[in-house]
């Protein structure tokens, strides 16, 4: 799917083989090598499945110690990263169905990359955490598996257990309250997102 | 048709859920509605800024990597045959996962897994004293 981010995290290097087989064989620093590498992607996808920093890090935990157990099951079919984001995926998902989530106040996090993301005009970090964080839970899983990482609806009924019809609705209503959300932080109602607000950094 | 119906067709167009046939409909109406044609943009838009967002990599809590190898590092080899109480335990996770918790009086919950729990280990209590009765038996009667 060209819109999936799958594409990006697959970009990542894989570890070689020769890395995979020793951390397979329980070699703790080539599985720490494993782990530094692919944090960022798996700490990211907690954080927006799950939407608070502690969640995030229980479940992104989750994920490396799923993936150290399963790693005598990795394929080389799939690209190792493609096969840990969707272990990342599920352990969010799964961690958000099991445990009490933590309520935080929404807090922006960090992003690895030094300069400003390009979100479209007048939408920076903080408000696309803010809208999200705002959104009814029921939505906000099924939307951001959907639109913040491009997984097929199929997939998302799979992973949070609904039927594909409800998965459906609620996108798009997550949609809706979104677009609503984002264009509330811009100047007028006729203007859209775009040219909402002048970017701080213009 | 009205616009109602067009809007709920927006969303399943963006996500190429629409036959050739309705697309073209929704594309004759888009040609001459401007408010239906913003909220296909405005629509567009926000999934460019949530697929945006999502090829951005957010910063890990600091010393995560340490964390995770100090649990890593207290579970067996992978692939490793499983112990007894990790098999059991990762079965109970597993019945966690599916099964979910029974809601108690005071809005706590009463996780599935731990009720199943306390049945094997009853379980497990009750077929060791038998075993060691019946082998206890079995020994003290000459054959
Ligand atoms: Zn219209």
């Amino acid at each position: 799917m060209a819109t999936s981010n799958l594409h990006k995290w697959a970009s990542l290097p894989d570890p070689s083989s020769a890395d995979l087989a020793r951390a397979t064989e329980g070699d703790a620093q080539a599985f720490k090598l494993i782990v530094e590498r692919y944090q960022g992607m798996v700490y990211s996808v907690a954080y927006n499945v799950l939407g608070n920093r502690t969640d995030a890090e229980d479940a992104a935990q989750e994920a490396f110690l799923r993936c150290y157990r399963k790693l005598p099951q990795f394929r080389s079919e799939a690209t190792f990263s493609t096969w840990l984001f969707r272990l990342a995926l599920t352990a969010s998902v799964d961690y958000k169905r099991r445990e009490k989530r933590h309520p935080e106040p929404v807090e922006t996090p960090e992003l690895v990359a030094e300069e400003a993301p390009e979100l479209g005009e007048g939408v920076d970090a903080a408000t696309i955490v803010a809208a999200l964080h705002d959104l009814p839970e029921d939505y906000r899983v099924p939307t951001v598996l959907r639109d913040v990482y491009g997984l097929p609806y199929q997939e998302i009924a799979e992973a949070t257990g609904r039927p594909l019809g409800t998965v459906k609705v609620m996108v798009h209503r997550g949609r809706a309250s979104l677009r609503l959300k984002l264009r509330a932080e811009g100047a007028g109602p006729e203007q859209g997102l775009a040219g909402a607000r002048p970017r701080s950094d213009a | 048709m009205d616009c109602s119906y067009f809007r709920e067709r927006i969303n399943l167009y963006v996500d190429g859920e629409l036959g050739y046939l309705e697309v073209a409909e929704l594309q004759q109406h888009l040609s001459f509605c401007p408010d239906c044609a913003a909220e296909l943009a405005q629509v567009g838009e926000v999934r460019g800024a949530l697929a945006a967002w999502g090829r951005l990599e957010l910063a890990p809590p600091p010393a995560f990597a340490e964390r995770v190898m100090a649990v890593a590092e207290l579970e067996p080899l992978p692939g490793s045959p499983r112990p007894f109480g990790r098999a059991v335990s990762d079965t109970l996770e597993y019945l966690d996962e599916k099964l979910g918790s029974i809601p108690l009086p005071g809005g706590r919950h009463l996780p599935v897994k731990n009720v199943i729990g306390w049945g094997l280990a009853t379980a497990a209590v009750v077929i060791g004293f038998e075993r060691r009765h019946g082998r206890r038996s079995r020994e003290l009667t000459p054959l």
